[in-house]
């Protein structure tokens, strides 16, 4: 079979590709958020849309994110396939009823009589200076909540493929985008590329350590993995790109072929979501561990805004592959 | 009491007293039986706005409800046996026992369900509309919630945003006085509760919740217009909760005096009745006769319900996520 054409463009425009496509696809998808129509997003995930698909389809909101995430869900419920837009996760808080009581919750409490077809997409992550209110991840508190599907893309090419499956799905999909990731490049398929949530990739093969990372975090992972290899350690990078559904097979598996598992996310280490990736594999790949996994990830304090702060506190290269070196040769002093 | 054609009274009737015994049976029979778990919130008094209300809307129109919903189900002509057989946990309720008495639903006659989260059904109703409005229909969308859910923020969002977007939500506030225990005039900044559409450029009413005429044809009236010019509508019903705020409340902030003097004083269905005996509508006898057969399809619907069988309880693994595009999906990683 023929390598699929591709083309380079960045996590805003991947983003943007899948909206695009599937509202051609389908039009009951619909799209609404704050500044999301005329202005296209505060981070031009979805410039051009209103005037390519009306103002019916592309809504601007009032600042009213319990209102947005309702109305999604109100809309889900009526067939229709929304796209919600909340600016920034944090603010998500404040759609938390809409999205963990009711989107969450009402195909089960009705005894599957609905379902909830919806999309809330929404900016995570810090790296940009925008201090501890708008730069959290929050991905571990959509993760505890069944009923929900949680993905965070790492790359331009998952990002599309990803939104698209989730935009298909009949489940209401939290779906993080890393706002200083928007104008990160990568190669897509020119062609149509569905990709299916609770599927984990292995970005890089190797031999030593299995490294789990998402989100921005992938793209430092990727380059700490070079680094590693310099040093002659070979790592296996594994992306799970949705963690709800979390792909454990790929992850066991891995780790039975590497025998050491480390994770990396920006969020706090603290009941962060690599705490879960840890308890799957201790619980079933157990066998598999020469030492005991790590967790490398935020210190637990808010995000600081000076840059030298931010940077401490935000897991880095050289934050990776020192945690991995300490993993491998014993010398580790574990998740700070 | 307004008048109306007698059929359409004793069809009322009849749905005031299924809402009336069923909320009865709830109260005198599963409640010192224990024979339901957490809380049941009734709406004993509160008959006349939901029947009322749901009497004056097409079938296709959608009904998002409160805790307080038991009415508003019956109304909308949900099976009375599926209803219990929820509230008892049984396989064959309406929810298959995943939601009790606060989450009744029946998306066949698009009762979307009850909300207990008090406001959050606000903003789910404009979504609704919306849906609606895309798709060129003139269906409305009602909303019911009580006088406390006017002080919550999402009441709040959605009014604005339902005015923005000319979404054609009918929100129905039942005003019964009390939000759990805080009386009204302590909740809320304002007592001419139909002056909070206001803010919102929406049109208010305020009408009495106690004569099921009166709440029909004001309903009527709103849902003509709403279906000619698609808008919001606010509309207070004022009435009573003759019970507590749900079925273990002692009541300690009111006194018994007034719930049955005042309050029960104002009971919608002996309004009804004694309208209709006045009317020559129905004689004495005849209300005898229905209240005798409307109980008896209560009592029956309640044994049949307790005839039903007890869920497996690994249903509860079952029904968290719709079928989704990836059960079909290749391992290859690619659909």
């Amino acid at each position: 079979m023929a390598e699929p054409r591709m083309r380079d463009i960045t996590m805003a425009q991947a983003i943007r590709t899948a909206l695009r496509e599937e509202m051609k696809r389908d039009e009951k998808v619909i799209l609404f958020g704050e500044d999301v129509a005329q202005y296209g997003g505060v981070y031009g995930a979805t410039t051009g849309l209103q005037k390519e698909f009306g103002a019916d389809r592309v809504r601007d909101t009032p600042i009213s994110e319990m209102a947005i995430a309702g109305m999604a869900v109100g809309a889900a419920l009526a067939g229709w396939r929304p796209v919600a837009e909340i600016m920034y996760c944090d603010f998500l808080a404040h759609a938390a009823d809409a999205i963990v009581n009711n989107a969450a919750k009402w195909r089960y409490m009705s005894g599957g009589q609905f379902k909830v077809p919806l999309v809330v997409r929404s900016p995570a992550g810090g790296g940009a200076g925008y201090a501890a209110q708008h730069s959290q991840n929050l991905e571990a508190w959509f993760c505890h909540i069944p009923g929900l599907k949680v993905v965070m893309p790492g790359v331009p090419r998952d990002a599309r493929g990803l939104l698209k499956a989730a935009i298909r799905d009949d489940n209401p999909v939290v779906f993080l985008e890393h706002k200083a990731h928007y104008t990160y490049k990568g190669l897509v398929p020119a062609e149509e590329e569905v990709l299916p949530l609770g599927v984990a990739e292995i970005k890089r093969q190797g031999t030593d350590v299995t490294l789990v990372a998402w989100s921005k975090t992938l793209t430092f992972a990727l380059e700490a993995v070079e680094v590693l290899a310099e040093k002659g350690i070979s790592v296996e990078l594994l992306d799970p790109r949705t963690l709800q559904p979390l792909d454990v097979d790929t992850l066991c598996n891995s780790v039975a072929k590497t025998g050491h598992l480390a994770i990396a996310h920006e969020a706090v280490t603290f009941a962060g979501f690599g705490a879960e990736i840890v308890a799957q594999v201790t619980e079933h790949a157990w066998d598999s561990l020469k030492r005991p996994p790590l967790r490398i990830g935020a210190p637990f304090v808010p995000l600081p805004y000076s840059q030298p702060m931010e940077s401490f506190v935000i897991p880095q290269v050289a934050d990776i592959v020192q945690g991995i070196e300490g993993l491998l040769d014993g010398t580790r002093t574990g998740a700070r | 009491m307004a008048k109306t054609d007698a059929a359409l009274l004793l069809h009322f009737y009849e749905d005031m007293l299924r809402i009336r015994f069923f909320e009865e049976k709830i109260r005198d029979v599963m409640l010192p039986q224990k024979l339901f778990r957490g809380s049941s919130h009734l709406s004993l008094g509160q008959e006349a706005v939901a029947v009322g209300t749901v009497h004056a809307l097409r079938e296709d129109d959608s009904v998002i409800s409160t805790h307080r919903g038991h009415g508003h189900a019956i109304a909308r002509g949900m099976d009375m046996e599926a209803m219990f057989a929820e509230i008892l946990g049984r396989r064959t309720g309406c929810c298959r026992g995943k939601g009790g008495s606060m989450h009744l639903s029946d998306a066949s006659r698009h009762f979307i369900g009850e909300n207990p989260v008090v406001g959050s059904n606000a903003p789910m109703a404009c979504g609704l509309a919306l849906a609606a409005r895309l798709e060129g229909s003139d269906r409305l969308v009602a909303s019911f919630f009580g006088e406390g859910a006017l002080n919550t923020g999402a009441f709040n969002e959605a009014a604005n945003m339902a005015a923005l977007w000319s979404l054609p939500v009918l929100f129905v506030c039942e005003n019964n006085l009390y939000a759990i225990s805080v009386p009204v005039e302590k909740s809320s900044a304002i007592l001419e509760l139909e002056n909070r559409a206001c803010s919102y450029g929406l049109s208010g009413r305020r009408r009495s919740g106690m004569d099921v005429m009166e709440v029909y044809e004001t309903v009527r009236g709103l849902a003509e217009q709403m279906r000619a010019h698609p808008a919001p509508v606010f509309v207070v019903f004022d009435t009573y909760r003759f019970e507590g705020h749900h079925t273990a409340d002692k009541q300690s902030y009111r006194t018994k005096e007034q719930v049955l003097e005042e309050f029960r004083a104002h009971d919608p269905i002996h309004l009804l009745e004694r309208a209709m005996i006045d009317d020559h509508t129905v004689s004495l006898d005849e209300t005898i006769a229905y209240r005798d057969r409307t109980r008896t399809e209560v009592e029956e619907a309640f044994a049949r319900a307790l005839e039903a069988p007890w869920p497996d309880p690994k249903e509860a693994l079952e029904g968290v996520y719709a079928p989704g595009p990836e059960a079909a999906a290749a391992s290859k990683g690619v659909v």
